[in-house]
């Protein structure tokens, strides 16, 4: 029978529990909503630097990301030593964000617009780094991704994928690989790092495929929790 | 009606074209115009349909996040098994006849995605049980002033309903006004068989309300959806527009109550007289309902939508309850007469599944009985504005799948492929809502709701 996409599987419980890190703590309001759950990944992946861990546990001050193009905002609560997301742009927000969230991961995205930059240089920066967290060689993120989406039955069992910018190349699982991918290598940082979600990136040409239509759907499902934060 | 018989049916009526009405995963009707040429010589199994019908959203999108064992590796196709017993003359367009499917796969086998399917298996189950189930729904439906296409134009908003203003209700005013518009309905609804009990101006503006003869419970769905078809079509034919929507305006919704009552060897089984108590099999049944109504929930209110119409004092019950003709519980009991001794659920939006809201229904009855579930205390007191630490129903789509997401009860009899793709079907409907322009902070109706939900639901 089917098998349960898992991109809003966690109950809402897990979510909003505490998930320690050496210095911060991560929250998530009750039932959160994508924008939320989205910041809060992106947080956990900068608190795996235990320098922006650090920043995130001393950081005070609310910081809020609104969308331009949907109505998708959410408000970074910072404080007691971590940090609570929150839907839509709170009241007393410190620093504004306002930023077309769908280019957000492009290349060269336009910038985003910043108010309270001057009253709260400090938090800006902070944030900005935050938001924008290291990440290894496109390998190593494809690696930890497919170590992340194999735990799920339906997903192929082996991958081969192109960087399309040198000709490099990686085989993860048992060859021959199931299923393929080829893209820049901007492009699969992306949906590797959890930036984008693989089927809305193959129907925007940014990444191609060779493989099944299941996998295809079982392997977006993967890419959209790991977005979502669902590991 | 066997393929032969069908064949001179369909020559006795002078049918030329045959309409397949399939019913998708979010109540939808899908299908095809047939020759009546290739409409037989597709029979029994009945016309090819791309299997992609059940594999997009209410909106169009490709569910393109998990897959499903049973789906077609690559897009083929699945078969509309005519029911048969359904076809009938369409009473709107001459030579045509209508006839309601299955979604079957290629050795006739129904699929999981099939909602009339999953109500059939689920009565089945009952009969192993030596009941017999009779359903009658009540369907709310606004009747708005404006076409379909001044409709769209003004996205929905600003209508003008069919009727005063006040929301009175049983304004024998407003019928009036209406009666242009429900004589038509009445005269298609006769054409295609479906009895109607009764109608009413109900409490919004421009509502109002049609009760069907009891039946057996596909035969209850079938009706339901032949009756909103029939809305639709007189309200397109008459230049005016009605919608289903839970909650269309910030005011007013539409639910789609279920009767439902159980027989065993011809005798009611809800029957309880003053005094003497009810059985243990209707107190395992009611404490089916109450233990799965919050998974259900998803069902019963399948869009972000549904749930703004769940809210005290609105009608709609909010707490996991149950109580003796008590309108404010989620399961009203009325035991005290031996002819109309059933269960009325008060939950299910008028947006819902009529197939699946009584799937779910009945399979919480059956679960309370194979697994001996007492019901909790019957409510005693308002079922609205009640504080926290009473069991309040799941109020956001999100909840509703997690809810069945971590049911076990109502898995049992609905089975778990099937709740597996509903909870998947929902986090989909949830995850569109919030990236594609639904407002998460609206108080109200969004843009994104009516644009989705007004027409087609």
């Amino acid at each position: 029978m089917g098998r349960a996409a898992d991109f809003k599987n966690e109950s809402s419980a897990n979510l909003t529990s505490a998930r320690m890190n050496e210095t911060a703590r991560i929250e998530v309001e009750p039932d959160p909503v994508p924008i939320v759950l989205i910041l809060a990944a992106t947080l956990r992946r900068a608190a795996r630097t235990p320098k922006l861990a650090h920043a995130i546990g001393r950081t005070k001050g609310n910081v809020a990301l609104k969308s331009t193009v949907d109505p998708q905002a959410a408000t970074m609560r910072f404080g007691d030593g971590g940090v609570m997301v929150v839907r839509g742009v709170s009241e007393d927000t410190d620093v504004l964000i306002t930023a077309d969230i769908n280019t957000m991961s492009d290349e060269h995205p336009p910038s985003p617009k910043v108010a309270g930059v001057g009253r709260h240089p400090k938090l800006a920066f902070t944030v900005s780094k935050l938001l924008d967290p290291p990440h290894g060689t496109w390998q190593q993120e494809a690696q930890r991704f497919f170590e992340f989406a194999i735990r799920k039955p339906g997903v192929p069992q082996s991958m081969r994928v192109v960087c399309t910018d040198d000709g490099s190349e990686l085989t993860i699982g048992n060859p021959p690989a199931a299923y393929e991918l080829h893209g820049s290598r901007h492009a699969l940082l992306n949906v590797f790092c959890g930036n984008t979600v693989l089927g809305q990136d193959l129907l925007d040409g940014k990444l191609f495929a060779v493989g099944k239509l299941a996998h295809l759907a079982e392997l977006t499902g993967r890419s959209l929790s790991w977005m979502l934060g669902q590991e | 009606m066997t393929p032969d018989t069908a064949t001179q049916w369909l020559d006795s009526h002078e049918i030329a074209w045959v309409k397949t009405e399939g019913i998708s995963i979010d109540g939808l009707v899908i299908g095809k115009h047939l020759s009546t040429r290739k409409f037989v010589s597709a029979l029994p199994l009945g016309n090819a349909i791309t299997e992609f019908v059940i594999g997009y959203d209410i909106g169009g999108t490709p569910f393109l996040v998990w897959w499903d064992e049973w789906r077609r590796e690559a897009l083929g196709d699945f078969h509309q098994r005519p029911d048969l017993s359904t076809l009938v003359v369409a009473p709107d367009r001459p030579h045509t006849a209508n006839v309601i499917c299955d979604i079957v796969d290629l050795d006739g086998n129904p699929i999981p995605a099939c909602a009339r399917s999953k109500l059939r298996e689920v009565t089945d189950r009952l009969a192993t049980h030596g009941l017999t189930a009779k359903a009658s729904f009540e369907i709310e439906v606004i009747l708005y002033e404006e076409s379909y296409k001044q409709a769209r134009a003004s996205q929905w908003r600003d209508l003008t309903p069919m009727a005063h203003p006040a929301p009175l209700g049983y304004l024998h005013f407003n019928s009036r006004q209406q009666l242009r518009f429900v004589d038509e309905v009445l005269r298609r609804l006769d054409g295609l068989g479906v009895p109607i009990e009764a109608w009413h101006d109900e409490a919004a503006p421009g509502q109002f309300e049609l009760n069907i003869d009891p039946s057996d419970p596909v035969t209850a769905c079938d009706r339901v959806v032949r009756i909103k078809q029939v809305l639709r079509e007189v309200a397109l034919d008459q230049g005016c527009s009605v919608t289903f929507m839970a909650k269309p305006s910030p005011e007013f919704g539409n639910g789609l109550h279920v009767h439902h009552s159980l027989a065993r060897d011809g005798n009611p089984v809800f029957y309880a007289p003053d005094g003497e108590g009810m059985s243990e099999l209707t107190r395992h049944w009611i404490g089916g309902l109450v233990a799965t109504m919050p998974a259900a929930m998803s069902i019963f209110c399948p869009n972000v939508n549904s749930f703004r119409r769940v809210v005290g004092f609105a009608a709609a019950p909010t707490v996991a309850s149950w109580g003796e003709d008590d309108k404010s519980a989620a399961v009203r009991v009325l035991s005290r007469s031996p002819k109309a001794a059933r269960i009325e659920n008060r939950v299910a939006g008028g947006d819902a599944n009529p197939y699946l809201v009584l799937a779910a229904v009945l399979a919480g009855g059956i679960a309370g009985i194979e697994q001996s579930i007492e019901p909790p205390a019957a409510q005693n007191v308002a079922g609205w504005g009640l504080p926290a630490g009473f069991p309040h129903l799941p109020n956001t789509i999100s909840k509703a799948a997690d809810a069945m997401a971590s049911d076990v009860v109502l898995h049992s009899v609905l089975g778990a492929g099937f709740c597996e793709y509903w909870v998947n079907t929902r986090r989909w409907e949830w995850l569109m809502f919030h990236t594609t322009g639904g407002d998460p902070l609206a108080t109200s109706v969004t843009q994104w709701e009516l644009d989705r939900l007004f027409e087609i639901v």
